[in-house]
Formats: C-alpha cells, sequence, structure tokens
C-alpha cells in the first residue's frame, strides 16, 4: 500500500517535472521572438479585429534617457496617424541589437526596422535582408537636404540605403579653467597634436592635473586619424568600390600615429582610458585636460561638468598631409525585408515623420547628435540655438569644413565590429603594454585581413 | 554524525560530474565501500524498492531528457558547426574540415588566451583554497553561533557573477572607487584595472576569489567537521602542537575535499567568470583578461564567427571532460588518506 502511494506521488512529481521541462524546450524560439508586444501592447491592439493599426515593431539601442527620447519620437508617431503602430523597444547595446536581429531573421522574426551602427553597415549591405530606402522614395523626401557627410556614409553608388538617425563624430573637449590655471587662453584650443602635447605638459607642470588626455572610441580615434589625413583605411577606397580585402594598418601613417601615442602614454601625457565611453569619469573628474571622444556625449559632459568645458576639432598631425574629414558614427535605420508590404509602408511613413523639421530639432537639442538634415541646421541656426551653444555647432562645423574624397567618407568593412576590436587590442598593446607599435599593428593587419578574406568568401 | 550541511545539487557543471565526489565528501570512506559493492547488490535493491522493472527507467527519464536537450544535441550541434565556416545570417556555409581547429591551434590571441586563463585559474585556485581553508580552520573553533556565520560567509556565492562584477567595478574603479582611493592613499599604489595589465588580471581574480569564498569555506567547514576527533586527541596526547596537528593529521585528512574544491575552483575559474570580465575589463586591456570563455563570447556572439566559435567550445568541452575524469579518477582513491 505504502510503496504504491509513494509511487503515485512520485508519478504525479514527474509529470510536473515533464511540464516544466517542456517549457525551458520551447523558450528557444520565444527568446529569439522578443519583438512580441505583450507587454507594451495597448489595449485596443489587442483587439483581434483586422483593421487595427499595422504594428511596426522597431530595435534601437539608445539606452538611459535617449530611450525616453526614441519612445516620445514613437508616441508622437503614433498620435499623429491612426493607420500604424511603432513599437520601439530597447534590445542592448548595438553590437547585441544586430546580433539579435540577424538571429531573429535567421529564424523569420525580425523586426521590421533595427538600428544598426556604422561598423554594421557592410553586414546590412550583404545580408540580402534588407530594403533600401532609396526604393521607398517616391519623390517625397530629397536626400539632398541630408547634410552631405551623412548622406556620403551610408550611400553606395549614390543611392542611400537606410535612414540616418543618430549620426555623430569625435571631437576634443577640453577643460577650460585648466586653460586659466596654466596661464592659456581658453579660446584658443590645440589645433596639432604637437600643440595638444604642450599644452598637456604646461597643464601638468602648473599642477592643475596629473594628465594630459584621454580618448573614448580609440580604435575609431584611430579611424579619424586616417580620415582627417585623408589617408585610406583599407582597400577598394575604403571598401566602398567593391569589398576590401586588406587595411592598411600597418602603413607607416598608422605607425607614426601609434608611435606618437605610445610615446606620449611613456610621458604620462595619453592616459589610456578603456574603449568606450569610461574616460568621461577621469575627464570629469578633472584628471586630464583633454578628451577625444564622440559628440554623443556632449549633453552628458555638459550635464556633469563641474568645470568650463570647450570644445574643438580634432588635432592634425603635422607634416605633408591632405585635408581630409572626420568621419559620421552613431546609427542608421534599417528596413528588413520580412517586413509586410504595409509594415514596409508604414515604416516609410515613420522615417519621413523623423525626417522632417521638427523632429530633427528635437532629437538634435535633447540628444546631442547631429540635426541630420540642411534644412534643420538652418532653422536652428536661425533661432540663434548656436549662439547659445556654441559647444553643439563645433563638431557640426568640423564635418562640414572637410573634404568629400574616398579617404574620408568612412570605411566599409565586411565584419567591422570584429576588425574594430582587433585594432582596439592593438593599440592597447602599444599604449598600455608597451608593445612596439609596429609589430602590433602587423599583427593586427594580419588579423584583420584573415577577417575580410574570409568575409569575401563567404559573401562574394 | 552528520555534518551540518550536506552539499548536494551545488553542481554548475553536468549534474553527474558532482554527485559522486559530494558523497565521498559527506560520507567519506564508507561510502567508497559502498559504491563499490554496487553492481552486486543493484538488482536486488531495484526488485525490492520498485514494483516493475520500467519504472526506474521511467523516473530517470526527466533527467536523460535534460540531458539530451541542453548537453548532447547541443555539443553535436557545435561539432558539427565546427567544420563549417558561416556567413553572419547563417544563409552562407562553406565546409573547412579541421580548418578551424588549425587556426585555434595556430593563433597567437588563442594561445594568449589559453595561458591567461590558466593564469587566472592558478591565482583562484590557490588564493582561493588557502584563504578559505584557514578561515575554515578559524572558524571552526568556536562553534557558537555557527549557523549565522556560515550564511554571512556564504552570501557572495549568491550573487550573480553581473553583480559581483558592479560591486567590484564600482569599488575598485580608478576614479571614483572607495577601494582605488584607499589603495592610492594609503599604500601608494596606483591601482587601475582599465590600463594595467597586472591589475586587471589581480583584480579579477580577488573578485572571483571573493565570490567562491564562502563556497569553499562551507566545504571546508564540513569537511574539518567530518573529521575523526580521536586522530586528533591522540595527536594531542602524543605533544603535537597545533601547528603539527594541522599539517600532520588535518590537512591529509582532508585532501578529498580539498581535492574536490581544488576541481571546483578551477572549473569555476575557468568558466564561470564571465560575467564578472564582462561588466569589468571586457578581455582588456590588450588581450590580458582575454579569457577562453569570453573570446569564445566575442568570437561566437559579437563577430558571429559561428565555426570558429564552435571549434572553440569543443576545445572547452575537453577541458571539462578532462577535468571531470580526472575528479572521477582520483578523488577518494589517491588522495585519501595521503
Amino acid at each position: 500500500m505504502k510503496v504504491r502511494r509513494i509511487a503515485f506521488s512520485l508519478l504525479v512529481l514527474l509529470a510536473l517535472i515533464l511540464s516544466a521541462c517542456a517549457q525551458p524546450g520551447q523558450t528557444p524560439t520565444e527568446e529569439s521572438q522578443p519583438e512580441e508586444p505583450a507587454a507594451t501592447q495597448a489595449p485596443e491592439a489587442q483587439e483581434p479585429s483586422g483593421d487595427g493599426p499595422v504594428e511596426i515593431t522597431f530595435w534601437h539601442a539608445m539606452s538611459g534617457s535617449r530611450e525616453e527620447v526614441v519612445n516620445g519620437i514613437a508616441e508622437r508617431f503614433n498620435q499623429s496617424q491612426s493607420q500604424y503602430r511603432v513599437l520601439p523597444e530597447y534590445t542592448g547595446s548595438y553590437a547585441e541589437t544586430l546580433t539579435k536581429a540577424l538571429a531573429a531573421y535567421r529564424t523569420g522574426t525580425a523586426p521590421v526596422i533595427v538600428q544598426v551602427y556604422e561598423v554594421g553597415t557592410r553586414t546590412m549591405l550583404d545580408s540580402n535582408a534588407i530594403v533600401p530606402v532609396y526604393t521607398l522614395n517616391q519623390g517625397e523626401v530629397d536626400w539632398a537636404d541630408i547634410v552631405q557627410p551623412i548622406l556620403k556614409y551610408y550611400s553606395i553608388d549614390g543611392n542611400l540605403y537606410c535612414m540616418p538617425f543618430n549620426s555623430s563624430t569625435a571631437m576634443l573637449y577640453y577643460n577650460k579653467d585648466m586653460f586659466e590655471a596654466a596661464g592659456l587662453d581658453p579660446d584658443q584650443p590645440p589645433t596639432t597634436w604637437a600643440e595638444l602635447e604642450e599644452y598637456s605638459l604646461q597643464i601638468m607642470e602648473a599642477g592643475a592635473a596629473p594628465g594630459g588626455f584621454s580618448m573614448g572610441w580609440p580604435a575609431w580615434i584611430m579611424e579619424q586619424m586616417y580620415a582627417t589625413h585623408n589617408q585610406l583605411f583599407a582597400d577598394q577606397d575604403n571598401g566602398r568600390s567593391g569589398l576590401a580585402t586588406e587595411v592598411y594598418l600597418n602603413s607607416d601613417f598608422g605607425v607614426m600615429v601609434l608611435t606618437e601615442w605610445q610615446r606620449m602614454a611613456e610621458e604620462g601625457v595619453l592616459v589610456y582610458g578603456g574603449r568606450e565611453y569610461a574616460a568621461n569619469d577621469p575627464f570629469l573628474a578633472q584628471q586630464f585636460p583633454f578628451l577625444f571622444q564622440s559628440t554623443s556625449s556632449l549633453g552628458g559632459i555638459l550635464n556633469a561638468a563641474e568645470f568650463e568645458v570647450g570644445t574643438a576639432f580634432l588635432p592634425r598631425f603635422e607634416g605633408d598631409f591632405e585635408q581630409g574629414n572626420s568621419v559620421v558614427g552613431g546609427g542608421c535605420l534599417w528596413l528588413m525585408n520580412q517586413a509586410s508590404p504595409e509594415q514596409q509602408t508604414g515604416a516609410w511613413e515613420f522615417f519621413k515623420y523623423l525626417n522632417s523639421v521638427d523632429e530633427t530639432i528635437t532629437w538634435h537639442k535633447e540628444t546631442g547628435y547631429f540635426p541630420a538634415t540642411n534644412t534643420a541646421y538652418e532653422r536652428l541656426k536661425a533661432e540663434g540655438w548656436f549662439d547659445d551653444e556654441p559647444n553643439h555647432a563645433t563638431a557640426f562645423d568640423q564635418i562640414l569644413s572637410g573634404a568629400d574624397t574616398p579617404a574620408a567618407n568612412g570605411v566599409l568593412l565586411g565584419d567591422f565590429v570584429q576588425i574594430r576590436d582587433i585594432v582596439g587590442a592593438a593599440i592597447e598593446e602599444a599604449v598600455v603594454n608597451g608593445v612596439d607599435p609596429k609589430q602590433a599593428l602587423d599583427e593586427a593587419t594580419a588579423q584583420a585581413n584573415q577577417v575580410l578574406q574570409d568575409y569575401a568568401e563567404l559573401n562574394q | 554524525m552528520r555534518p551540518p550541511l550536506r552539499p548536494t545539487r551545488s553542481s554548475r557543471t553536468t549534474p553527474n560530474s558532482t554527485s559522486k565526489p559530494v558523497q565521498v565528501i559527506v560520507w567519506g570512506a564508507e561510502c567508497l565501500s559502498r559504491q563499490r559493492s554496487a553492481p552486486q547488490t543493484f538488482n536486488g535493491y531495484m526488485n525490492t524498492r520498485f514494483p516493475n522493472r520500467y519504472l526506474p527507467y521511467f523516473l530517470i527519464g526527466p533527467m536523460i531528457l535534460v540531458v539530451l536537450l541542453f548537453f548532447i544535441v547541443p555539443s553535436a550541434q557545435s561539432l558539427y558547426l565546427s567544420f563549417f565556416r558561416v556567413n553572419t545570417l547563417g544563409t552562407r556555409s562553406i565546409f573547412v574540415g579541421f580548418n578551424n581547429f588549425v587556426r585555434l591551434v595556430t593563433s597567437r590571441d588563442y594561445l594568449n588566451s589559453m595561458l591567461v586563463s590558466l593564469q587566472f585559474a592558478l591565482m583562484v585556485v590557490f588564493s582561493g583554497l588557502s584563504l578559505s581553508l584557514f578561515v575554515a580552520v578559524v572558524a571552526n573553533q568556536r562553534l557558537r553561533g555557527f549557523a549565522f556565520y556560515r550564511a554571512m560567509l556564504i552570501w557572495p556565492y549568491a550573487l550573480s557573477p553581473a553583480i559581483a562584477g558592479l560591486v567590484w567595478g564600482l569599488m575598485m574603479n580608478p576614479n571614483f572607487g572607495l577601494g582605488a582611493l584607499l589603495l592610492r592613499r594609503l599604500v601608494g599604489i596606483n591601482f587601475n584595472y582599465l590600463t594595467s595589465s597586472l591589475a586587471a588580471i589581480v583584480f579579477l581574480a580577488l573578485a572571483a576569489t571573493w565570490k567562491m569564498f564562502g563556497y569553499n569555506i562551507v566545504f571546508f567547514l564540513a569537511g574539518l567537521q567530518g573529521l575523526p576527533t580521536e586522530l586528533l586527541e591522540a595527536a594531542s596526547l602524543d605533544g603535537a602542537g597545533s601547528w603539527q596537528k594541522f599539517w600532520k593529521v588535518t590537512f591529509p585528512l582532508l585532501s578529498p575535499t580539498t581535492f574536490f574544491l581544488f576541481i571546483m575552483n578551477t572549473l569555476y575559474a575557468f568558466f564561470e567568470i564571465f560575467g564578472l570580465v564582462h561588466i569589468t575589463t571586457q578581455g582588456g586591456p590588450g588581450q590580458a583578461t582575454n579569457f577562453l570563455v569570453y573570446n569564445l563570447y566575442q568570437d561566437g556572439f559579437i563577430s558571429l564567427d559561428t565555426g570558429f566559435a564552435s571549434a572553440q567550445s569543443i576545445v572547452l568541452l575537453m577541458i571539462v571532460a578532462s577535468l571531470t575524469f580526472l575528479q572521477f579518477r582520483f578523488v577518494g582513491q589517491r588522495v585519501h588518506y595521503l
């Protein structure tokens, strides 16, 4: 009797366990389609009627205060019409968002719109998973109104492939209080690396800061150096006239840059600050007077700084280098081709809405990203926005003052995420671990070329 | 006498790998003899307890299913994928034979990753085991409030690696971390885990040791409490000092626990530090903390190089397999009563 009862209760237990086990088996598919809008759906969207608004999923990587700004845009768009409903969802960092979108595409559950950062551009172009935005434009949007360097970055053969959304570039931030403490003119920021080093040493000697400068996204700053000095970073016109198969990382120019950086690191002028935004904190804590960082940090830095912040163009190396331009970074919105025709039309309506002057201006003011159209820029200028906020004009003036050459339009590389990681590691090896710059770059070049060749093999 | 804490189901690796050693530690030598004689009694045992011969299989069914779904099938898939190079969308794949493995062993980065993982494991295992043994011996002296101490000591283990990473990352942050500030002010060391390779690996080893601390202590305490007191008394009568008693009696008797913890800590140092690394150093500076699991994550989930990452996961599987084999082979056999 007793044995029976135990066996029976065991069986019940087993049934419970089995049913619990069945769920983990199913979750992978559920996890791969996190666009399931159940949680965010408004009640009316759950009605089974066929004439409800068409839902447009939008995955993005805008965290913190920027996420609210994105939600605000979607909210205003949804209220402006009743046909479509944009559902923005934060899906992690840029790399995670791209990875998730690609993984979801494999299972047929891709979002309608996905925000992809600039290094993912080549991957998206070759993915056969997208609808280029230029094919949707029936003359409603004047592409020529989009600020040239942004337009150029996301265009191939003059055709725009994704909707520019959050564009930024790198610039030099500096601490005006420290300039004064060291007897320097706070309105005369350095324009060359030699001056940067000289001012840094002066400020360090005056005891105003223990270090000279640091940089966020060092591998990207390296790309910026190539672009501003009009040096090609890769073959095939930086990967714009065909798939690039080799990088020019260990060129004389690259080795010169890294050697200089290493020398300044040994002097204590360059304070290495990690790969992304980690260098912002010591800059704000007044550990050094200069910071190379994306313009997208401007809002945060202005808010947090307890000193007067100045901004300047990226410094140049002395020598016979042509004028290039700083490269656009940030993200672009891609339309995935698994979306239904109605969703695609809806996405296009949303893109048009984003591109409107009012939304462009709001986006710029609330985040610090570029206003993407010339009309919006002119309006901001007429409003006197840039007079009140001169730091917001710096990067814009910088990209508008550069040259339009293949080297300055930005690099398109297959598996660029991986390559940027390789470059980042090479910079760390030289600047932090004291490895010979030439050797570090030779190895990085070999690795990057291998990545490019694999990519070409798989995508031709 | 049973130790107060039975460390069952504490395993983080395959369920098989710990069930046996756990028994060995808890019941010591008597259990070993039972295991050796198990095959003869097993059938009789089954017949007396179960109404029919299928029920036992039915009962272990769920476990088999879980192992199959989450271990065997994915491993087989990894093995299959490791022979291909796949593009990011998975739409094209090229058969490359053993090329992914050849690349692995010829890659300077991967060898470096192997080396730093090994260094890291050594640091974590050595500092973790010696410190926690010390604390366990001290805590074993007085039993009042034991439950409280035990709960306090095992706390860090309950934290997820990511939380531990956040806590340590904030504490040792070179700009505003209290720990870094104290080091600078009191000792004059500029401890910056973001820019110094040595600082990075030491920092991670400290955080990892701290997180495993409670786990180790609880096992050591259990081991210490299970020691036969008569041996220690005999040693006292022979005039052994506490130093001698520890090294000549306690430490050798504890060796099964020590060996078990050695394996668990090694596995931990190799495989479970992902969250910690991802939150703090992200493999840097340079390649200084690019441990095997982190390298795999980078290649598989950031670079989407599925084939290459699969080859790495096969290598990792072999490492786990050999550690588990070691554990099965030697726990309680050679190490016991050195």
